[in-house]
């Protein structure tokens, strides 16, 4: 990457960050605001859950629907949002000229928004497709396409216009999380709603979808982010980072096979859950090579590099309990139970929202030419969040053990189970209320950040530590 | 990777096979299931579902009902389905042949209800599970918005439910489900995988040397 300026204070600001300040920000904040709008659901499922009356009589959140949407508004939401907010100024950065295409990205990010929040009122209304992590009515998802497409394009060509031959970790990642989702939306979308294959093979397809989101989609624009910014803030080359090219195609085509570790036992043939198996260990690779490279963090000290290591730390966690309850052995005791919601936990909010949110508590000030609005919150949030999620995730864990025991057990019935996890559950209530608190003040401080720099466009000098030694990209 | 149509074109690969190897794997092998025909029933199953049940797949479906219970049996010797009473055999792929739209589901917070229509000791009614859906229970919600509360005109509907004391419904008027509550009540009354495919029988043992087969 280039910088432009050479004095000191202003060297972090460039005119790469100025020109794309609107849409980066619109997309950043966008996906901050679905962020709480899925806290709030997250506090009213997780209601629902030990209390079925709670809100039951209302058709528009009977628990079925609100279980949809907070899965929505949190993945097609903030985590899509944020992402390629992110992914857009580190292509940006790392090509070395201003983004092209910015129009594109805001006509893209107003179009997605408008489609998801189409996509969750009908949800609401009883449009659902019941795929998990698909759920948004048929009607709304080739808008999403081509949005998501409009967006990525400035992404695209920031790559392929890069002023440096030789690409870096962040790149690859970036693309793939680019590029592979719309064809993998393209794909799920033909097999399942528009010309849908023949019974359970739609159950297989929506799992290959599902850990197709998380594998090529998502995980890759989270470790876009952590290549980038550990590098940045430490000032050194990443250790081992000649892996690194194995460890990216290790994720990319092994990732998606992964899926079938939930179909263990049902009515699918039986190799797709071998190869599960088989396929999470391949990957076990992938999760080695992101351990070497990021030992770095765990030596370098700063706000952003705080959430990453949380974040690096709850995706190597997941990558191994993904293997583990893929095993037979253990999957008859955890399928169907919390413990696959913890581990999911675990995945989309300790590490991919730890990483968005390093990323994002990086970029901001860079993007604004002025510091986070306040310290205070940015502290709060951190700590709370961070508590929140390993709450979560514990108290989940704790229900699904639970449960799983009892399931196993024939003379337990269904409402002792129910009886059983319920401590748990409430608990995970409290959970998720401290998650939306912490979120809801990451959203007023960027709300009061981003309002200032338009107030005062000037970017303060004496806001960044010198960068030391740039970091080197790797000729591959 | 500093070749741009390379890298994209390996990305595509690796989509492409992963696709083709789940989604389009599985298609060859089960996407030309038919139902099996059994010469002495004189017939095949599974059975087509009526028309009521099919819509009452998507009341189930709309709803979100498989984010608590499941449609899919696992193995006698895998789990406690069996012992539960939620089948006899394990659910297969040909199960769910004439269903639009599986709901296999992937959580168990409520039973299973892959054979509900067949459960031991006692199937459920309908009315019992009208009552479960406008009243719920310690560990179901209710659905009161699939019921109406209306006025008693010349008889009263055969459908009212009957509830007594502090819920019955006020003089004059009945509660009686919608067409949404009618369709899923026949749906989950339909439920049931009691017909033994071959492919859903046990595997028996190999004998060992110089034992007769039985």
């Amino acid at each position: 990457m280039t910088n432009v300026s050479t004095n000191a204070g202003t060297a972090e600001v460039t005119a790469i960050d100025t020109q794309a300040r609107f849409p980066l920000l619109l997309l950043l904040g966008s996906g901050i605001v679905w962020l709480v709008v899925s806290g709030i659901l997250a506090v009213i499922t997780s209601i629902q859950l030990h209390s079925p009356q709670f809100l039951a009589d209302c058709e528009w959140f009977t628990v079925g629907r609100s279980l949809a949407l907070r899965e929505t508004a949190f993945v097609y939401g903030w985590a899509a949002n944020a992402g390629l907010g992110i992914a857009l100024w580190i292509l940006g950065r790392l090509g070395g000229y201003p983004l092209r295409g910015l129009n594109w990205v805001v006509v893209g990010t107003l179009f997605w928004n408008l489609g998801v929040t189409a996509g969750m009122v009908g949800i609401a209304a009883g449009d659902m497709t019941s795929f998990s992590l698909l759920q948004l009515p048929r009607y709304v998802q080739p808008l999403l396409v081509f949005a998501y497409a409009a967006i990525a394009i400035s992404g695209v060509l920031a790559w392929s216009g890069r002023r440096a031959d030789s690409t870096f970790a962040s790149h690859w990642y970036a693309i793939a999380g680019l590029v592979l989702f719309p064809w993998m939306l393209c794909a799920a979308q033909a097999v399942l709603l528009w010309w849908p294959v023949r019974g359970t093979v739609q159950n297989i397809a929506a799992s290959w979808y599902a850990q197709g989101a998380w594998s090529l989609w998502l995980a890759p624009l989270a470790l876009a982010s952590a290549y980038y910014i550990v590098p940045k803030i430490a000032g050194r080359v990443l250790p081992t980072y000649e892996s690194a090219p194995l460890g990216f195609w290790n994720l990319i085509f092994v990732g998606a096979w992964t899926g079938g570790r939930h179909l263990i036992g049902g009515p699918a043939p039986a190799w797709v859950a071998t190869m599960a198996v088989v396929t999470s260990a391949l990957l076990l690779f992938h999760y080695l090579v992101v351990a070497l490279n990021f030992r770095l963090a765990f030596q370098t000290q700063g706000t952003a590099i705080k959430f990453i290591r949380v974040g690096l730390i709850a995706y190597l966690l997941g990558g191994a309990f993904d293997l583990i309850t893929s095993f037979r052995g253990v999957a008859v005791s955890t399928q169907f139970t919390f413990v696959t919601t913890a581990i999911e936990q675990l995945g989309w909010y300790g590490a991919l929202s730890m990483m968005f949110f390093g990323a994002i508590y990086y970029m901001v000030p860079r993007l604004t030419g002025a510091a986070w609005a306040s310290s205070a919150m940015s502290a709060g949030h951190r700590v709370l969040v961070v508590v929140g999620v390993v709450a979560s995730v514990a108290t989940y864990a704790a229900a699904g053990s639970t449960q799983g025991s009892n399931l196993l057990d024939a003379s337990v019935s269904m409402a002792t189970l129910f009886g059983n996890v319920r401590t748990s559950l409430l608990l995970n209530c409290g959970a998720q209320m401290i998650l939306l608190g912490a979120n809801l003040l990451l959203l007023v401080n960027f709300v009061r950040t981003a309002c200032a720099c338009c107030v005062s466009p000037a970017p303060a000098t004496n806001l960044f530590r010198q960068p030391s030694s740039k970091m080197e990209a790797h000729a591959s | 990777m500093k070749n741009g149509p390379l890298f994209l074109l390996g990305l595509f690969v690796a989509l492409v096979i992963s696709f083709a190897g789940i989604v389009l794997g599985s298609h060859a092998q089960l996407g030309r299931l038919t139902p099996y025909f059994d010469d002495t029933e004189g017939q095949s199953f599974p059975q087509r579902t009526a028309g009521i049940a099919a819509r009452g797949q998507m009341v189930y479906a709309d709803l979100g009902c498989a984010a608590c219970h499941t449609q899919q049996v696992r193995r006698p010797d895998y789990g406690s389905d069996k012992a539960r009473g939620w089948g006899e055999r394990q659910s297969v792929a040909r199960d769910f042949i004439h269903q639009a739209r599986p709901q296999i589901g992937s959580s168990r917070l409520g039973p299973d209800l892959a054979n509900l229509a067949v459960r031991k000791p006692t199937a459920p009614t309908a009315a019992g599970l009208y009552h479960v859906l406008y009243l719920g229970a310690d560990t179901h919600p209710s659905y009161r918005f699939l019921f109406d509360e209306r006025k008693i005109v010349g008889e009263p509907s055969p459908l009212a439910l009957q509830l007594k004391g502090s819920l019955a419904a006020a003089a004059g008027t009945e509660i009686v489900p919608t067409e949404r509550a009618q369709v899923l009540v026949a749906y989950l009354l339909s439920l049931s995988n009691a017909y033994d495919y071959p492919e859903s029988r046990p595997v028996a043992p190999a004998k060992k040397q110089g034992e007769q087969k039985k």
